[in-house]
């Protein structure tokens, strides 16, 4: 396990390797960091290149191909992975699918990460009423059933990729308020801030310039956390039909479109579940992985 | 390589569960359905499903029957039928039928159901069954009168198909939600048990009157639901389903290949088109009041492909706002062959050289929708493919707030045009194309009693509407049928199933 | 104690009262209530008569205080679809729910502790990184993707469980494992780190100084220390659970409460999502309660906090 001691300020200005080179030598012996890290990478770049990448257009049909079998099952190199069942080619759907699950994921963790990170600093930093109306909102949030609500919402609204990114938005910042909270509280009590305040420095500017700069490492780890989970309920949203619409390609709205064939043509439903399932995956390692580096005490 | 691993698989586990399986079913006489979507009341004056249809036909019985090889009428409940004028009929009941509870049937059962079903506060979910409807009267013990609120030449196949008969006594005693838990009728089975959301048993009835429905053969009909069809192909593989219906298309080929299965297809009256907004309801001077833009869209989309690739088995392609079969539905109308170059070439003329975004509303079928929508985007018509609720797009329908919609329409299995163009030509809040022209043929034809002035007229409309494109009509809609190899049924063209013509192999 | 416990009792009711009324306002969200209930074939007029006789044009806050006072006796109103009283159409499928909701958390915790036990014990061993990848595996896993993979390896290709239904214990086994396994991981971790901190602990080495069996040590010392927070994470997972057994009950198609969620969006059944979202809630609210007054019950500290 790697060294416990090796966080503590206090023991990283003594002479030695330097606290970045640390760093970077902890994330390359990490496996798991390294392949989260390497599997998001190839796969937000696949995203960014989809144009250039994929084989086909993602959105033109050909009713007279549908459902033709991945080269792995005796298809052509025309369609490595096969056609869907309005004749579009899988391969580059999967890829500009990517794109979808990306954007979903990043942009609702940031809208979740702002809200959750506003809510737990000023609980933390404040305390007293602030703290228990913000842990009071906390205990409402986690109160209601996600999946259930986020449904509803959608079902009501009418679903786009607009409107699942902000109901996930709005409802996932919970982790953040509880993780950013704690860590606030923890910084809170150094002597750092206090010599800060002490100096009549603004409280914006104290949040901003000690506080933050001390929970960002943490502030990461839910980023990808979160990010995971919100991918992860859009392609469960789209899979039960209330979320990105048609013909947007979305995993789990393809999971559901393969759906009906899934006892014939079983790889219309395992591909696409398969490449969602490395993606959180891979995110999820990264978090986990992030976590152990730069806190390794925290790990549990 | 073809017959994948998992395909042999499947035959293998059903023909190896359908062998040991315990619950084999023509060895106890019980023959297991599955119904993808839950009733909300089985009485079948409060429904609006498909499946309430189904039970209806079993458990009820109507004055008239239509057959549906030949489309002729027969008697049911009533012997016989005159006109006595334009609004009123006279029907002779047929005597010593009973009710499954023992009550006998007579004129008073006819005469409290229908003076019930035609008020509209009690609120009988689909009104136009039965508002045309005045109010009934007793002649003797077994002559009965229906007295129209005005001319209605469809009455006949109305009284055919949704206006059922009641035990006059039970049903004002238990009311419609007495009726749904516990349903009573002269039909050939009898139910013995609802669980709502789960299942139903119907049992043989064993007294059933020699009408034309002829005695029913199976003993027993266990119907559960199951709303997912992957999971009901999973059960009739297993052999604890017997039947399944209303399966789509693309499984049902795969099905029909496997031995211990029939697949049956029959054609269905529902008609798939897209409605447009020509008379500008969304705002003035919106793409689709153009006729161009219309004539575009309908030349956008390939019919004939849409129908042999997508729909498969018995649908048609669909040139007129009315099913082929119906009376009044003229054939010979403007077409839109599929013309991808001349539907662009039309758009750049109307002025949208470059295409525009439209709004593009489905409710079901998402497949369907999706395949229609990528041909619009194929020549410039972007689309911003919504789906809702059928309650909820009849909303903004309503209120004139949809420019282009995927819509279909089953006229109820009525075989008459009035069930279909009628009802959305004729400046009602869901007609978006509000031509005065069309209205007044429609008025004449629909309540004209001499068929030839009624065919005139519609086609004079339905031609109208094709020339000025006011809907884009594709294809009518088809049913596949999936049952085991012991059962054996001939399914009709209207989307009911009938258990009292199944029989064992 | 008693004084914790009516803290936190006032909490909860808070939580409750404002949860009550977020599941109110979405009814809201649709637009009109009353167009909704009139249903398909209603007129203007029609919709207007409804909007008097259900009180849909009186301010929102006087029929939100309306609506929770018959919530409180048990009444939430009347389905749209059904037109039968929300609370008995509940009633009848929560048993369902709540038998899937315990299988699932009993099978979480089967699993779970015993891997987390065997991971503190030999950290870094093989088991230990096995039990740390399947948490992360399970926690990456769609759930509506691995009820689809175990219907077609165990109802298609071997024939074993059966696919759908609720009608013997065989139809809850996948359902238990989808809805199970997601709260494996959290627990798993939980009792790993439990368990490496009692481990080390002094009274520990104080017990195996004595000389007590290394069993002994683990079970009696180790373990029932370790287990307790555990516990009362079952009890917020169990919450947790029965909001998300919806995905779970539409796959299999078990008709429980979830599954009723589910078809009630569709059918555009306000009045039964509204009344279904507050009752997950409420389970929520109900354990996290429990939990926190176990916990203030073992551990004395966690009263002051």
């Amino acid at each position: 396990m790697t060294d416990m001691n090796a966080n503590d300020p206090l023991l990283q200005e003594v002479s030695g390797p330097s606290p970045r080179q640390i760093l970077f030598r902890r994330v390359v012996t990490h496996n798991g960091l390294m392949f989260g890290l390497v599997v998001v990478a190839l796969l937000a770049l696949v995203a960014i290149f989809a144009p250039l990448l994929a084989p086909h257009d993602p959105y033109s049909q050909n009713l007279l191909m549908r459902m033709k079998p991945p080269v792995f099952l005796g298809g052509t190199w025309e369609y490595p992975l096969g056609t869907d069942h309005l004749g579009r080619d899988y391969l580059s759907r999967l890829i500009y699918g990517a794109r979808v699950s990306l954007m979903i994921g990043a942009i609702a963790a940031l809208i979740s990460g702002l809200i959750g990170t506003a809510l737990g600093v000023s609980a933390g930093y404040f305390g007293g009423r602030v703290d228990a109306a913000v842990t009071f909102l906390i205990n409402v949030r986690l109160a209601l059933p996600v999946v259930l609500v986020a449904l509803a919402v959608v079902a009501v609204m009418g679903g786009s990729l607009e409107i699942v990114i902000m109901v996930l938005g709005l409802l996932l910042w919970d982790r953040f308020a509880v993780v950013m909270r704690s860590s606030t509280l923890q910084i809170r009590r150094r002597e750092y801030v206090a010599a800060a305040q002490a100096i009549g420095a603004s409280t914006p500017r104290v949040i901003l310039s000690e506080i933050m700069p001390n929970i960002v490492n943490n502030l990461i780890v839910v980023v990808t956390l979160e990010m995971a989970h919100a991918i992860l309920l859009e392609a469960a949203l789209s899979f039960l039909g209330v979320g990105v619409q048609p013909p947007t390609p979305s995993w789990g709205l393809m999971v559901s479109e393969g759906k009906k064939m899934m006892l014939f043509d079983a790889w219309l439903v395992l591909i696409p579940g398969a490449v969602l399932f490395v993606l959180v995956l891979a995110i999820n390692l990264m978090g986990d992985g992030l976590r152990d580096v730069t806190a390794p005490e925290n790990r549990s | 390589m073809k017959g994948s691993f998992l395909k042999t698989t499947i035959a293998a586990t059903a023909l190896l569960a359908a062998a040991g399986s315990a619950w084999a079913d023509k060895a106890n006489d019980t023959l297991n359905v599955a119904f993808t979507k839950e009733l909300e009341n089985v009485d079948s004056y409060f429904n609006s499903a498909r499946e309430g249809v189904v039970l209806m036909r079993a458990i009820w019985d109507g004055l008239i029957y239509r057959d549906p090889a030949t489309n002729e009428y027969k008697g049911n409940l009533a012997e016989s039928w005159t006109w006595i004028d334009d609004t009123t009929l006279e029907f002779k009941l047929r005597q010593g039928v009973k009710f499954h509870n023992g009550e006998a049937f007579n004129a008073d059962d006819v005469v409290y159901t229908v003076n019930f079903v035609a008020k509209e506060e009690n609120g009988v979910k689909t009104q136009r069954n039965v508002n045309w409807m005045k109010s009934a009267e007793k002649i003797d013990d077994y002559t009965v009168r229906i007295y129209l609120k005005e001319k209605f030449p469809a009455a006949i196949e109305y009284l055919s198909g949704p206006v059922a008969i009641y035990p006059n006594e039970y049903y004002a005693e238990v009311g419609p939600s007495g009726m749904g838990l516990k349903p009573v009728g002269t039909g050939p089975y009898k139910v013995t048990e609802v669980v709502p959301g789960q299942h139903f048993v119907l049992e043989r009835n064993e007294d059933y009157f020699d009408g034309p429905k002829g005695k029913p053969a199976i003993g027993k009909v266990d119907i559960r639901t199951i709303p997912d069809v992957n999971t009901q192909m999973a059960e009739l593989f297993s052999g604890t389903l017997d039947l399944i219906w209303q399966v789509p298309a693309d499984l049902s080929e795969r099905l029909s290949s496997m031995e211990q299965f029939t697949v049956a297809n029959e054609s269905t009256m529902r008609v798939g088109y897209l409605a447009m907004d020509a008379a500008g309801r969304t705002g003035a001077d919106t793409p689709f009041t153009k006729l161009k833009v219309r004539q575009a869209v309908n030349y956008a989309i390939d019919r004939k492909t849409l129908v042999s690739a997508l729909l498969q088995g018995k649908s048609q392609v669909i040139w007129t706002a009315c099913f082929p079969s119906q009376f009044g539905c003229e054939q010979d109308v403007a077409h839109y062959d599929y013309d991808p170059e001349k539907a662009k070439q039309l758009l750049a003329e109307a002025g949208y050289p470059d295409g525009f975004s439209t709004e593009f509303y489905v409710y079901r079928d998402r497949e369907y929708g999706e395949a229609i929508a990528l041909y619009l985007n194929a020549v410039g018509i972007k689309t911003d493919f919504k789906m809702l609720q059928y309650s909820a797009l009849r909303e903004l329908n309503m209120k004139g707030e949809v420019p282009i919609s995927f819509q279909t329409w089953g006229s109820y299995s009525i075989n008459d045009a009035s069930a279909m163009v009628s009802q959305y030509f004729k400046h009602g809040s869901l007609d978006d194309a509000r031509d005065d022209q069309v209205l007044a043929d429609l008025n004449v034809a629909d309540s004209a009693t001499d068929p030839e002035v009624r065919k005139e007229h519609y086609s004079k409309a339905l031609k109208r509407i094709a020339d000025e494109a006011f809907w884009a009509p594709m294809f009518s809609y088809n049913t596949n049928y999936v049952f085991t190899k012991e059962v054996s049924y001939t399914p009709t063209a209207d989307e009911v199933l009938r258990f009292a013509t199944m029989t064992w192999n | 104690m008693l004084q914790f416990i009516l803290k936190r009792l006032m909490l909860a009711a808070i939580v409750a009262l404002t949860v009550s009324f977020i599941s109110f306002s979405l009814m809201f969200l649709s637009g009109d209530p009353a167009a909704a209930l009139a249903g398909e074939t209603a007129s203007g007029e029609d919709i207007e008569a409804i909007r008097t006789l259900y009180g849909f044009d009186r301010p929102m806050l006087v029929q939100y205080w309306e609506w929770l006072g018959s919530a409180l006796t048990g009444d939430l109103g009347q389905s749209y679809y059904f037109k039968l009283p929300v609370a008995s159409l509940i009633a009848d499928r929560l048993g369902v729910t709540m038998t899937l909701g315990l299988c699932g958390i009993t099978f979480a915790l089967l699993t779970a502790v015993p891997l987390g036990v065997a991971a503190a014990i030999r950290p870094n061993s093989f088991i230990d990184r096995l039990s740390l990848f399947m948490s992360v595996a399970g926690q990456a896993m769609p759930s509506f993707w691995f009820g689809l993979i175990l219907i077609v390896v165990f109802s298609i290709k071997f024939g074993m469980l059966p696919p759908s239904g609720a009608s013997t214990w065989k139809h809850f086994i996948m359902p238990t494992i989808v809805l199970g396994y997601y709260a494996m991981p959290a627990i798993m971790r939980l009792t790993r780190a439990g368990m490496l901190d009692v481990l080390s602990s002094d009274y520990i080495r104080t017990a195996r100084a004595k000389g007590a069996s290394e069993v002994r040590v683990l079970f009696k010392h180790g373990l029932r220390n370790a287990i307790i927070p555990v516990v009362s994470l079952a009890a917020v997972q169990m919450g947790f659970m029965l909001g998300g057994s919806i995905v779970v009950e539409s796959i299999f198609a078990l008709h429980g409460a979830g599954f009723l969620a589910w078809e009630s969006i569709g059918r555009n059944d306000l009045p039964t999502v509204q009344a279904l979202i507050l009752v997950f809630a409420m389970f929520y609210i109900v354990f996290t309660f429990l939990a926190d007054v176990l916990n203030a019950w073992l551990d004395p500290r966690m009263r002051s906090s």
